[in-house]
């Protein structure tokens, strides 16, 4: 199973739609990143852990469409808090929409949660980090920020912001440098 | 002046004699006699004329414009007193809100005293919306206005009709317009009002800057009929000026840095008693605020003689405070800039400067706070706030001497203030291409402006690209079947024209009183800061923060101490060049007093030994032939510091192509930070300052290009970036109430940079980012003329154990550009763990 997060589909056709001229291009982007993951790894499963879509219906639900029908894996979506779109209208994509998934003591949500004997899944936060370094330089990356029994996904989406989180002891933080990942 | 004004003959003959006795007759009544300048300006304003007048704050410059405007009307309706004229006359514009009930008294004055039946209104951002709604229907005669509101006039429908008689437009405080966008905005405007209203005559009225000639060619368009037929005034009002340095008592532990100046509050105490009334002038709110506390604390005597007065307190107080300044009851008053223009202060005696001005224009203009009945003269204490400072004091002196004032330099090409303007059009009535392409051009900030940028600018509007896409649904605005341009969207019309507004700064979230009560407004990015119960100072008042609601931070009153205290980002002026020759001269004499060629030391030069004998152990005061260098390690890092002393924006550009140069030779990340003596490259790594003048990497070769180069590895253009993506609209900052509401349409203009920067490097906007950093920040001549210098001198470097006096005050600056030539992965291995603030 592929787990993406906040992948926020819509937002650049949202922004245009309202006036605000956002590049196309940034459009296709997600979608030619999209592709190129399910290619590498050819899950059986791709599992959206919330905020797929940024915003109400729009065109760019066609070219989400198109990818749909031309990606064979099974797709499921974790609602998340930008997920207005009508359940009815994934169900024709023969998405399936829940609210969270328990797996072999996994818990997938959109949302960070606890539960007792889980280790949990999950995105909403769009998380990052700010490193410094020696000659007051500052950094601040996307990263995968793992606590004892959580792991909160970094936004998968161009167009789509950080939130730097401040971490503790028992955190683990792994930022997106460039094309790697790389643990500090 | 015009040497012009003789070769036209005046067109009223008798006519404007009998006009000019109404005015001297008023003028009697007040026993006042009027200026040379005044008279020059009604004569020039009733031949039809245009200009620009020059003249200070308090000099009696409205008198100079409102009778010409009132006898106009007087000339053209003689039966004034017993008939009325409805509809628009002339627009005073001035750009602080806060001054315009002073200049409406004034021209009530006229109105009134003269017998005509002429209205006189206010239309700002603080008129309410009934008051604005009954002025639709029935304009006052004298309009005074700020140019976001008059943007707003433009984007209402029918505005052609309200403008169609006004007869004059008066542009207040130029010099403060002139070199922002809100100046290029009104440059707009204007374009249109020649066009709209038949018989408009424009004027400027400006304070001393070095660039008057081009301020007037700003205003009325380089090279057009309005430009050909206009003078320029100059009051010359000779003023003394007497600047009077404040010396710590004790230099040798006088601090090398800070900027607070707390440490003299002392000194200031007795200049407080023996004057009638006293300004204080602090360069930030947050800096006013701390005087304010502290000069309480101290000396609780003062308590109901003592005011504060800056642009984050509410209306109420401000007005309040300047009142009493007039009233004569207030022994002192700590202000901000907030008191620089406009309202004439005659009581007030002295004025104390609080660390250095930035800007001899500035500092002229505060201390012509001072002493303001005629042939008075004007006193202004300067009091340095760390020790390099009085040098600068020094400086200052000869400065306001030789009048070396700085130039406001205008835009070009602000290719956001026209969309923006467009998007205006659009939403009103709706606007041709061809008509307004002419008007534009005609403009000085798009006098350069070609038939492509053109095209592309309306592909903008229309598709939000340059090429249509099918599935694509971008909306603003519409062509019509006849080729019009219009917005036909309600929700993109009303979202404009709130944007209108914001041309400028944060967002700004207002203090209130849980239970009502507004007390001012504090940035956005402060509040943010502070969780529920946290207390800080503001307005003089210790306030707990309770809640964020909609734009609103509810607070109530706290005994608790605190010392947070909201910072305000002001913005940081250069140095002239003549102003830094000044500046460099003083500092030499410390090197070599050499009374013989002039060097003579001034008695803040002297002060100073104790820090030039500090300098000295360590490293060197350079002479006029010498280049200094510094290099030494401290926990943040290795510094290396350099010290052309030419001013903040050449050292920003300077460090910037440095940097650049030395990456070219070794990968490496540098933070940049500059003052106006000098400039630092700190990096984790040590820099071959031998390698640096072996590859002669000061060279003028090539500067241009790497300059531009160097701004793509930095930030500066990111920063400029931000208010470009507002003013053009496509960082939407949410309605004044409904902030939260509108978060889905909110992005930061950082994302959009890269996203640009990713899929669409030719944009137009993304560009202009570039180009106003190479060619408003960073000042490209100046930068070719000290590296000039710089190739003549003898370079002195000397690695040091320890921070010097020289470079104190650079090294703890904050406020830093960054510029990194090594991959990311690098970096991030070099760099130690997280947690930072």
């Amino acid at each position: 199973m592929l787990l993406i997060s906040d992948v926020h589909l819509g937002k650049v056709a949202h922004f245009r739609k309202f006036g605000a001229a956002v590049p196309q291009k940034a459009i296709h982007k997600n979608f030619i990143l999209l592709d190129e993951i399910v290619h590498h790894f050819q899950p059986f499963q791709v599992c959206f852990l919330g905020d797929l879509f940024h915003s109400s219906l729009n065109k760019e639900w066609q070219l989400f469409e198109n990818w749909v029908s031309k990606t064979p894996s099974e797709i499921v979506l974790v609602a998340g808090n930008h997920d207005i779109i009508a359940p009815e209208k994934f169900e024709v994509l023969d998405i399936e929409i829940i609210q969270e998934l328990e797996i072999d003591g996994f818990l997938l949500s959109h949302h960070p949660m606890e539960r007792k004997g889980f280790f949990n899944f999950c995105g909403h936060i769009h998380p990052a980090v700010r490193l410094h370094g020696s000659g007051r330089q500052r950094l601040k990356l996307p990263c995968f920020f793992k606590k004892p029994s959580q792991l909160i996904l970094p936004a998968f989406g161009e167009f789509t912001g950080t939130f730097a989180l401040e971490p503790s002891k028992m955190d683990e933080v792994f930022v997106l440098v460039e094309d790697q990942v790389v643990k500090i | 002046m015009s040497s012009r004004k003789k070769t036209i003959p005046s067109p009223l003959g008798k006519d404007r004699e009998g006009l000019f006795q109404i005015a001297q007759d008023w003028f009697q009544q007040q026993s006042w006699k009027p200026f040379a300048f005044q008279k020059e300006s009604w004569t020039a304003f009733l031949q039809g004329k245009h200009g620009l007048l020059n003249a200070p704050t308090g000099s009696g410059k409205t008198y100079a414009l409102w009778f010409p405007i009132v006898l106009n009307y007087i000339k053209n309706n003689p039966d004034y007193k017993t008939k009325h004229k409805k509809g628009l006359k002339a627009i005073w514009i001035t750009p602080l809100r806060a001054l315009s009930q002073e200049i409406k008294q004034s021209a009530e004055r006229i109105t009134e005293d003269l017998g005509t039946q002429m209205t006189v209104g206010v239309r700002t951002g603080d008129t309410s919306t009934k008051e604005r709604a009954r002025q639709k229907n029935k304009m006052p005669d004298l309009l005074i206005t700020t140019p976001e509101s008059l943007q707003l006039l433009l984007s209402s429908k029918g505005y052609d009709k309200v403008f169609k008689d006004c007869s004059a437009i008066v542009i207040d405080e130029w010099h403060e317009l002139l070199g922002t966008k809100r100046g290029v905005q009104m440059e707009l405007a204007l374009s249109r009002l020649k066009t709209v209203s038949k018989d408009l005559r424009i004027w400027g009225i400006s304070a001393t800057i070095g660039n008057l000639e081009q301020a007037r060619q700003v205003l009325l368009g380089p090279e057009t009929k309005a430009y050909d037929n206009s003078v320029l005034i100059r009051a010359k009002l000779n003023k003394k000026i007497t600047v009077k340095s404040i010396i710590p008592k004790e230099m040798e532990t006088f601090p090398w840095r800070g900027h607070l100046g707390l440490r003299l509050l002392e000194d200031v105490v007795p200049i407080i008693n023996n004057s009638k009334t006293t300004l204080l002038f602090t360069n930030t709110r947050s800096q006013c605020e701390i005087w304010f506390q502290k000069i309480l604390e101290q000396h609780p005597e003062y308590a109901g003689e003592f005011a504060m007065h800056h642009g984050s307190v509410n209306k109420e107080t401000r007005l309040w405070v300047e009142q009493a300044i007039r009233n004569e009851s207030l022994k002192a008053v700590v202000c901000t800039s907030s008191l620089d223009l406009g309202v004439d202060f005659a009581p007030v005696e002295t004025v104390v400067q609080i660390g250095g001005p930035k800007g001899v224009a500035r500092f002229l203009q505060r201390a012509g706070r001072s002493g303001h009945q005629p042939g008075k003269e004007s006193v202004i204490h300067f009091l340095p706030t760390h020790a390099m400072e009085l040098i600068e004091a020094s400086a200052m002196q000869k400065a306001v001497q030789n009048a070396a004032v700085e130039d406001r330099i205008p835009y070009l090409n602000s290719f956001d203030v026209l969309l923006q303007y467009l998007t205006t059009l659009a939403v009103s009535d709706g606007f041709y291409p061809n008509e307004i392409f002419r008007e534009v051009k005609q403009t000085f900030c798009y006098q350069a402006i070609t038939e492509d940028h053109w095209q592309w600018l309306l592909n903008f509007l229309v598709m939000g690209s340059q090429s249509l896409k099918t599935y694509d649904e971008y909306q603003k605005v519409e062509v019509e079947e006849d080729g019009k341009f219009k917005v036909n969207n309600r929700g993109i019309a009303m979202r404009h024209r709130f944007q209108i507004g914001t041309i400028v700064g944060d967002a700004s979230i207002q203090v209130r009183y849980q239970k009502g009560g507004y007390i001012g407004s504090i940035e956005e990015f402060f509040i943010s800061k502070l969780a529920p119960g946290d207390v800080f100072t503001f307005a003089g008042r210790n306030l707990e923060f309770i809640r964020i609601k909609g734009m609103q931070a509810h607070v109530r009153n706290s005994n608790k101490r605190t010392n947070k205290v909201p910072s305000w980002m002001g913005g940081r002026l250069s140095f002239s060049a003549q102003m830094s020759e000044l500046l460099r001269q003083e500092l030499y004499t410390a090197a070599s007093p050499n009374p013989s060629k002039g060097g003579e030391q001034s008695e803040e030069i002297r002060a100073l030994k104790p820090m030039f004998d500090k300098q000295r152990e360590e490293s060197k005061v350079p002479k006029p032939d010498e280049f200094l260098i510094e290099t030494f390690k401290t926990r943040d890092g290795y510094h290396h510091l350099f010290y052309p002393f030419e001013g903040r924006g050449v050292h920003e550009a300077m460090s910037s192509l440095l940097a650049y140069r030395i990456s070219l030779l070794t990968p490496i990340t540098c933070s940049l930070a500059y003052n106006d003596y000098g400039f630092e490259l700190l990096s984790d790594k040590p820099i071959d300052i031998q390698e640096v003048l072996d590859n002669n990497l000061f060279t003028v070769d090539y500067m241009r290009s790497d300059l531009q180069k160097s701004l793509n590895s930095n930030e500066m253009a990111r920063r400029k970036f931000r208010d470009i993506a507002v003013i053009s609209g496509m960082v939407f900052t949410g309605y004044p109430d409904k902030g939260i509401k509108m978060k889905h349409l909110q992005s930061s203009s950082q994302l959009l940079f890269d996203v640009f920067k990713d899929f669409e490097a030719d944009n137009l906007l993304y560009q202009q980012a570039f180009t106003e950093t190479f060619e408003h920040q960073l000042e490209e001549g100046r930068l070719r003329m000290a590296l000039e210098r710089i190739a003549k001198q003898e370079i002195v470097w000397k690695q040091c154990t320890k921070p010097t006096p020289f470079s104190f005050p650079i090294i703890t600056d904050r406020l830093r550009e960054k510029l990194s030539s090594e991959k990311l992965a690098d970096r991030i291995k070099r760099m130690t763990k997280v947690l930072m603030k």
